[in-house]
């Protein structure tokens, strides 16, 4: 029985070695990419096929691939399991509870959501995150692409430019915003200083960059100010992916600059540009710390006019421990990021699709 | 023909232009903070005339930060958590974004999965749950607490991914026909192609970490365990007036930053380019 | 259908998540309801005997871990631990600088549910006090208090104002009261008479002003007041009949004028730079240019020790003396706030008897003592303690200062309310809005009505 088992054993391999090896043969010469994926795929079949006869192991070819790649996975991926999955599985079932960190944890159900519309200082962060948003996002695409497209031609110093754009993201926010505060002090800083000497704004209306409905205004400056050399490298990499060949062409056909612009370039860096909204969106939703270095004083406390969602999760949670219901406006917020999300796979699908 | 040469001239001093004012506007703040480094608190907003550096610069500003607050423990605990933080987030990074790009196995999609939908939940959405669950581990006020945080994101993962992904499998096929175990193709073929990647992680990882302030908030109490970012806006709010420290103090807490991004800049663009973060 | 399991499994994770946690963390925490019968069956035994305790049980080594905050910048902390470690040389006391900036924050995350180690914490302000009671992070007195026979009238009643449901959870250690701080520099230059010890709040507007010069490059500002809410708000409670729970705040108008008047005039500084410079009220006054600075009477320690390491400038200064809070017209002057600086034990500690004894031990004569030899306010006060505090070096020597310690009638600032951290968190809100001008005064004061009413 067992020499039997071996007889055919031995037939089959060698019927298979001789496929395989037709195989690679054929996988050599191939130069259609699809085909040499799929006859890829074969050799590796025959591979596992002949593994296993040939040992009669009891771990297949394919579970020890699995555990070998399941190895590579999984000093990262304990990590990211136990201080973050597992946290957001509780932050999404904490939404549905009232805990106060301590005491014994009771089920709410929804009236944690259901708390937040009747919540004045829930929408004021609301309407300030999103006004902060809409601010941010198109001044620093705008910003960041212009940039780019002049750094990305031949101008002398180039890449001088390039490391200074990039200085303000490098720089801490606590070093950056105490320097921006000075600069825009109301009553001494140096701007308020040149609107008063030479452009003889009134001393009773300069600027109070830090209160009311300037807060706002002074976080979309800083942040754009801050966060465009980032963004600048991005639409970098996207147009040095653009073939010169395009512009050659153009430039034969007599089209100007902006033209060029208009017919190439723009179109060329589209998925660029998506992916730059997106993550500018999201990255908006998440501002906290610049907030609170510029609007939040001495005691970091933020009014009605400058309080964002995540200052307010921070605020319920590690002031007022109310943990169930700081987590619900989490929810609001993660809701936010994830229409935005689902927006940029629709756009890359149909892009792909295209 | 002439027009056209000047058109282009013009088009020239535009852009000079240009870049001069952006350029202008991205380095003021960075010399006035380190004009009035070296000022004494009446002259830093002094305006009419501004002096960029006083006649008699106190440069002892430098030296007074580090005995006023314990500036070298903070220096040192923030050194110790960027270099850390970076090497292991670097190494489980890279490792397990080979399995993902290159590697067949079950649950890839799945497990990838988890990762994608995490890079898009803000990390406030869960800090507090995170809290709790590290305390329970005894990591509250341990600088353990913030190498855990920060060493195993999922962005790492997923950078490095993207840029595995450009390398073409042929290379992978041919070393493991050659007989090279997946360990060995990581680490002689992976790991020495992926510099611009690596250095555009190194380049975020070390400086979101340096800079990082609301998890050193949250997580680190005791003077000792404080981070420089901490240490400074713990300065900035006990001796507000002393401008002069304050912009010394982070005058000092950029110089490692940028010393980093000089030296990685030159893959950076490279780096972004081929790990589809550009999309 | 689906919404309810989905709920449902998220209950179990999150359940099955905290059996995982509770059986980790070790056993000391017991359930909270067991805990108060069990204290009153084990403390009367006990604590007679604690007194005898903490001396026999010299061999056997105590730890405690005491929350503090500014270590490096308060004399106070290590001279108590100072004291009580050589009386009791058994006892370790060690202490963990939370810092205070975010202190109360900070303590209430560290005790939140069970694995805090701490065992003593320091109370630094009633808001933060009531979300510990609620947390059950701290644990009742009343049992030791009663077996050791505490006299709490030693307390001037502070001690009445914190009580939570016939509770007590923290004893007071240290007891501030506003007065007003001058200098007298400023008023001889002005040739302005002095602050006295009975002044209205219309005769201390007026006197602010007398002194002011708004003259360019030579400013002095006639008053000031620090970003906090308490430097306005609390001046209108002073009449006795409101107080900051009362949910109605049309009563803080007249305030709010007074200060956003003088703040136009220039008489004080603008709220909106101190908020960007976040200028601390200690380097706005030791600058030389303010006047008068209504503050906590914890800022006369500050003075003293400052001005002797010669990190104040005794030439813009050096010559400060001290004067009651001004009054509402027809209130007995001395009328004043107070700001209760407490000891608590907490839930988590192990060595509960031991701890109660260093509560009860600095919060008693001896650590009063201890506390008035830096010039600091203890919560027992006596006319020997004011005696040691008025004639310590660098005390104000003028009459009138010594006579500003007598205090007539002391409100607390915030007294206890099962909410009264989040009337905190609202009303400072409202009180940054109408400071900055985001809303006038009317508007802001109807805000906050109607959010703490929506409290309730």
């Amino acid at each position: 029985m067992e020499k039997m088992t071996g007889i055919s054993n031995s037939g089959q391999i060698e019927e298979l070695q001789n496929a395989l090896t037709q195989t690679i043969e054929k996988a050599r010469h191939e130069t259609d990419d699809r085909v040499k994926r799929k006859l890829f795929v074969q050799i590796e079949n025959y591979n596992s096929r002949i593994d296993k006869l040939r040992s009669g192991r009891l771990i297949s070819r394919q579970t020890r691939r699995n555990l070998v790649a399941y190895s590579f996975i999984a000093p990262n991926f304990i990590g990211f399991c136990v201080f973050t999955l597992i946290p957001i599985v509780f932050a999404f079932a904490l939404a549905f509870m009232k805990w106060d960190g301590s005491n014994p944890i009771s089920f709410e159900g929804f009236g944690n959501f259901g708390r937040l519309w009747s919540d004045t200082f829930f929408k004021a962060a609301l309407k300030n995150t999103i006004i902060y948003c809409i601010g941010t996002v198109p001044l620093t695409m705008v910003a960041s692409l212009a940039l780019a497209i002049i750094l990305n031609q031949k101008v002398f110093g180039r890449g001088i430019f390039r490391t200074l754009a990039f200085f303000p993201y490098v720089a801490s926010l606590v070093a950056i915003t105490s320097v921006w505060k000075l600069l825009f002090h109301p009553s001494k800083g140096p701007v308020n200083n040149i609107l008063y000497t030479f452009f003889h704004v009134p001393q009773e209306e300069l600027p109070q960059w830090f209160s009311g409905s300037l807060v706002v205004v002074s976080m979309i400056l800083f942040s754009v100010w801050k966060y465009m050399g980032y963004y600048m490298v991005i639409y970098l990499a996207g147009l040095q992916g653009i073939p010169g060949e395009l512009y050659e062409a153009a430039a034969l056909d007599g089209a100007g600059t902006w033209n060029q612009f208009r017919y190439i370039t723009w179109p060329q860096l589209s998925s660029t540009t998506f992916f730059v909204v997106v993550m500018l969106t999201i990255n908006c939703f998440k501002i906290y710390d610049v907030a609170v270095m510029l609007a939040g004083g001495g005691s970091g406390e933020l009014t009605v006019s400058a309080t964002v969602l995540v200052y307010y999760i921070y605020q319920k949670a590690f002031i007022d421990w109310d943990l169930g219901y700081s987590s619900a406006i989490a929810m609001v917020l993660f809701l936010m990021v994830l229409v935005v999300t689902i927006i940029q796979f629709r756009g890359q699908a149909r892009k792909e699709a295209a | 023909m002439r027009s056209a040469r000047k058109r282009a001239i013009l088009g020239k001093v535009i852009v000079y232009l240009l870049l001069i004012i952006i350029a202008a506007a991205m380095i003021t703040p960075f010399l006035w903070m380190f004009s009035a480094a070296i000022k004494s608190d009446r002259e830093v907003f002094k305006m009419n005339p501004f002096v960029f550096i006083p006649k008699v610069p106190k440069w002892s500003n430098y030296l007074d930060i580090w005995t006023r607050i314990p500036f070298a423990k903070f220096v040192e605990n923030t050194v110790f958590l960027t270099i850390v933080v970076t090497i292991l987030q670097l190494l489980t990074s890279s490792f397990a974004a080979y399995s993902f790009a290159k590697l067949r196995f079950r649950y890839r999609n799945g497990l990838f999965l988890a990762y994608i939908a995490t890079i898009a939940m803000p990390w406030q959405v869960y800090m507090v749950p995170q809290f709790i669950l590290m305390r329970k581990m005894g990591l509250n006020d341990k600088l353990l607490a913030i190498i855990c945080l920060q060493a195993f994101s999922a962005f790492g993962v997923f950078l490095m991914k993207q840029f595995y992904e450009s390398i073409p499998d042929d290379l992978c096929e041919a070393a493991r026909i050659d007989g090279l175990s997946e360990y060995q193709i990581y680490r002689k073929i992976m790991l020495p192609l992926s510099k611009p990647a690596l250095a555009t992680l190194i380049i975020f990882t070390f400086v979101n970490t340096w800079n990082d302030y609301l998890g050193p908030l949250i997580y680190l109490k005791t003077q000792e365990k404080k981070t420089i970012q901490l240490g400074l806006k713990m300065f900035i709010s006990q001796y507000s007036s002393d401008y002069g420290l304050i912009m010394a103090g982070s005058m000092l807490s950029l110089i490692p930053v940028l010393i980093v991004f000089l030296c990685f800049q030159n893959y950076f663009v490279e780096g972004v380019a081929n790990t589809g973060l550009k999309g | 259908m689906k919404k309810r399991i989905i709920s449902l499994m998220m209950s179990a994770v999150l359940a099955s998540m905290l059996a995982g946690c509770a059986a980790a963390a070790p056993a000391p925490a017991p359930a909270p309801a067991a805990e108060p019968a069990a204290e009153e069956a084990a403390a009367p035994e006990e604590a007679p005997a604690a007194e005898e305790t903490a001396e026999a049980d010299a061999g056997e080594p105590v730890t405690l871990k005491w929350a503090i905050w500014d270590e490096s910048t308060t004399q106070y902390w290590g001279d108590i631990k100072a004291a009580y470690e050589a009386k009791n040389p058994n006892v370790k006391i060690e202490m963990v600088d939370l810092g205070s900036q975010d202190y109360m924050t900070v303590l209430a995350t560290e005790l939140s549910g069970s694995g805090s180690d701490f065992d003593v914490v320091t109370i630094k302000d009633v808001p933060g006090y009531a979300t510990l009671v609620q947390k059950n992070a701290i644990i009742p007195l009343d049992d030791y208090i009663s077996a050791d026979g505490v006299d709490l009238s030693k307390y001037a009643g502070a001690t009445d104002q914190v009580v939570v449901d016939g509770k007590l959870y923290e004893l007071p250690f240290r007891n501030d009261f506003w007065v007003l701080f001058y200098n007298k520099d400023i008023f001889d230059a002005a040739g302005v008479d002095y602050p006295t010890n009975d002044m209205t709040w219309d005769e201390y507007d007026a006197l602010a002003r007398k002194v002011t010069d708004t003259s360019f490059g030579s400013q002095i500002y006639g008053a000031h007041y620090h970003t906090w809410r308490s430097t306005v708000q609390l001046c209108a409670v002073l009449d006795g009949k409101h107080t900051i729970l009362d949910g109605n705040y049309d009563f803080m108008k007249p305030t709010y004028e007074m200060v956003l008047n003088q703040e136009k005039d220039g008489v004080c500084r603008k709220y909106t730079d101190l908020k960007t410079e976040g200028l601390h009220y200690s380097a706005a006054f030791s600058g030389g240019d303010v006047a008068m600075l209504n503050m906590g009477s914890w800022f006369i320690a500050t003075m003293m020790t400052n001005l002797a390491s010669g990190e104040y400038d005794p030439s813009l200064c050096g010559n400060w003396g001290i004067v009651k809070y001004p009054h509402a017209e027809g209130v007995e002057p001395g009328s004043t706030l107070g700001t209760i600086t407490g000891l608590s034990v907490t839930t988590a500690c192990d060595t509960p008897d031991a701890a109660w004894d260093f509560v009860k031990w600095v919060s008693g004569e001896e650590g009063a003592a201890v506390m008035a030899s830096s010039g600091n306010f203890p919560a027992i006060m006596t006319d020997e303690v004011k005696a040691a505090i008025t004639s310590l070096e660098g005390f104000p020597t003028d009459d009138a200062s010594k006579e500003a310690l007598n205090v007539s009638n002391l409100y607390l600032e915030v007294p206890y309310a099962a909410n009264v951290s989040e009337i905190n968190s609202i009303l400072d809100s409202y009180h940054g809005s109408i400071m900055t001008g985001e809303m006038s005064i009317d508007e802001g004061i109807d805000a906050m009505n109607k959010e703490v009413s929506a409290l309730q």
